[in-house]
């Protein structure tokens, strides 16, 4: 008979796998006093911030689930829709049917874009993270190419207020002031000061359904299986391969929309570095929430956006009034956020090899009770 | 076959849903003017005062060489004028419905012209803005992957 694991080592073990979001809270909780700001400015931040980030991590959960780990290659989603913008801006057509048309356009571009993801993530598989952030680093030499050379000369852009004075090429930032928190305004509610976006919840809620009806059907059960184990799925009849690259062209698409609704909200779009920081920030938002490289929840993706925003606006004050200084508060949330994405990659790779060495020490266990048997 | 069915019904369904939005999100900006305009050597004069109102909400109040503008999504407008011909004068309501240029980003209303009920094209035109000579400079992109700034 199996001992039951004593109340102490169930509140170890659940230490253990929440360590990083018990760390922040702990971090946030020392640093609200510290800042002086108050409850409903807090509220005020967090809120807008959830509206404006959460779509972009959900983007992460698919192929966390098909076994992929944290898709760095996000970017190239957010990349897809900064095309889009650029194109919609450039048309002149503001408002919701902007967000609207840019999410259509974004979908070609990100399909196109997932699916060579996919393909190169397919031929390097058990490297898929590192893989995937090399890509993003390529593509955004192709994006770099196509916005600062391509468009203006081959692709017609008409506006000179989104042009390079030179003639072609998108200027450092294009301005989205017509199409600015244009879905966050639909139906907001101001109650004491704080604004909330009703309807970019709505979205986010109505993604996160999609999210949990996905996970029910044939395609999600297959990525669930693909990710516990590849060659039993193989084994089972379930294409590995499509499987994989449709969760990431899923990922694609929905990182797309989620960086037009992060644009809307911003106002304005730095069309060299949006992308850049964009798949970082929701990674480590991500784990800051409790996530893993193989296991994530939407309960992971809001927790992580409300504790790693909330030392986003905390630090710097926090950071001056102990030190004088706001950029070490600065230095500090750098520091912790690229450190909870190496934290997680170890606690994985840890993880990995402890099970693996368990499943030897069982084959071992069950290789001596045969010859035992035998003799 | 059901299959490649619906993958066509979802493509149509798209093209469909951006045709419609490239219509009713065009932004247009609308330039009013209260100016003298001659068309065809009759003069048309500016009038003492103007009031533009949009959605019950006053966007310009015009004297006589005055510009104001408004902006509006779609294909069509429509705006109430408030019109004061001499000093504590009575004010004169009219509404109009205009149709507007898909090709044109700004459209230049002359009030005048439009009130004595000429063709739109004598009194509506393009805005085309001032070219503005700027320093040529080289913006170079950043190929840093940083968590510096904000979210």
């Amino acid at each position: 008979m199996s001992k039951r694991p004593s109340s102490g080592r169930k509140a170890l073990s659940f230490l253990g796998a929440n360590s990083v979001p018990i760390m922040f809270i702990l971090i946030v909780g020392i640093c609200i006093p510290l800042s002086g700001f108050s409850p409903a400015f807090l509220l005020n931040e967090i809120i807008t911030r959830m509206g404006r980030n959460i779509f972009l991590i959900l983007s992460l959960l698919i192929p966390i689930m098909a076994g992929m780990g944290l898709n760095f290659g996000m970017t190239l989603g957010a990349m897809a829709g900064e095309i889009a913008l650029i194109f919609v801006s450039d048309w002149q057509i503001w408002g919701i049917p902007g967000i609207i048309l840019a999410m259509i356009l974004s979908i070609p571009i990100s399909v196109v874009l997932g699916i060579m993801c996919g393909k190169i993530l397919n031929a390097s598989r058990g490297r898929e993270m590192i893989t995937s952030y090399i890509i993003s680093f390529f593509t955004n030499g192709v994006y770099q190419l196509l916005v600062l050379y391509m468009m203006g000369s081959i692709i017609p852009i008409i506006h000179s207020s989104i042009k390079l004075p030179r003639g072609y090429g998108i200027r450092q930032t294009v301005g989205l002031l017509n199409m600015r928190q244009s879905l966050d305004n639909v139906l907001a509610l101001k109650i004491g000061g704080v604004k909330i976006p009703i309807m970019t919840f709505i979205v986010i809620a109505v993604m996160c359904l999609v999210i949990i009806w996905f996970r029910r059907t044939k395609l999600g059960q297959d990525m669930r299986a693909v990710g516990q184990d590849m060659e039993v799925a193989r084994d089972a009849g379930i294409n590995v391969e499509r499987t994989r690259i449709i969760s990431i062209v899923i990922s694609t698409v929905l990182a797309g929309f989620g960086m037009i609704i992060y644009l809307q909200n911003m106002g304005d779009m730095a069309t060299y570095s949006a992308h850049s920081q964009i798949g970082m920030f929701c990674i480590a938002a991500l784990l800051v929430g409790g996530a893993s490289v193989d296991r994530a929840s939407i309960g992971n993706v809001f927790l992580g956006v409300v504790l790693f925003h909330l030392m986003f606006i905390l630090a710097p004050t926090a950071g001056a009034k102990i030190t004088g200084d706001t950029m070490i508060g600065e230095y500090f949330r750098v520091f912790i956020s690229y450190g909870v994405i190496t934290v997680a990659l170890i606690m994985y790779e840890t993880k990995k090899r402890k099970e693996k060495a368990g499943m030897g020490q069982l084959l071992e266990a069950a290789q001596r009770e045969e010859e035992s048997a035998h003799a | 076959m059901r299959k490649t069915l619906f993958r066509v019904c979802t493509i149509v369904l798209l093209l469909v849903l951006a045709a419609v939005m490239l219509v009713i999100g065009r932004g247009h900006t609308i330039y009013f003017d209260n100016k003298n305009l001659e068309v065809d050597g009759q003069k048309y004069e500016a009038v003492r005062r103007i009031n533009v109102n949009v959605n019950g909400e006053q966007v310009a109040k015009l004297s006589k060489k005055e510009r104001g503008m408004a902006t509006c999504m779609g294909q069509s407008f429509q705006f109430e004028i408030e019109v004061i011909r001499e000093k504590n004068g009575p004010s004169e309501f009219l509404t109009f419905d205009l149709a507007l240029p898909y090709n044109m980003d700004g459209v230049v209303v002359n009030l005048p012209a439009m009130m004595a009920g000429l063709p739109q094209d004598k009194w509506m035109s393009e805005f085309i803005p001032a070219p503005v000579v700027e320093e040529e400079e080289e913006e170079l992109p950043t190929d840093e992957f940083d968590l510096g700034g904000d979210l």
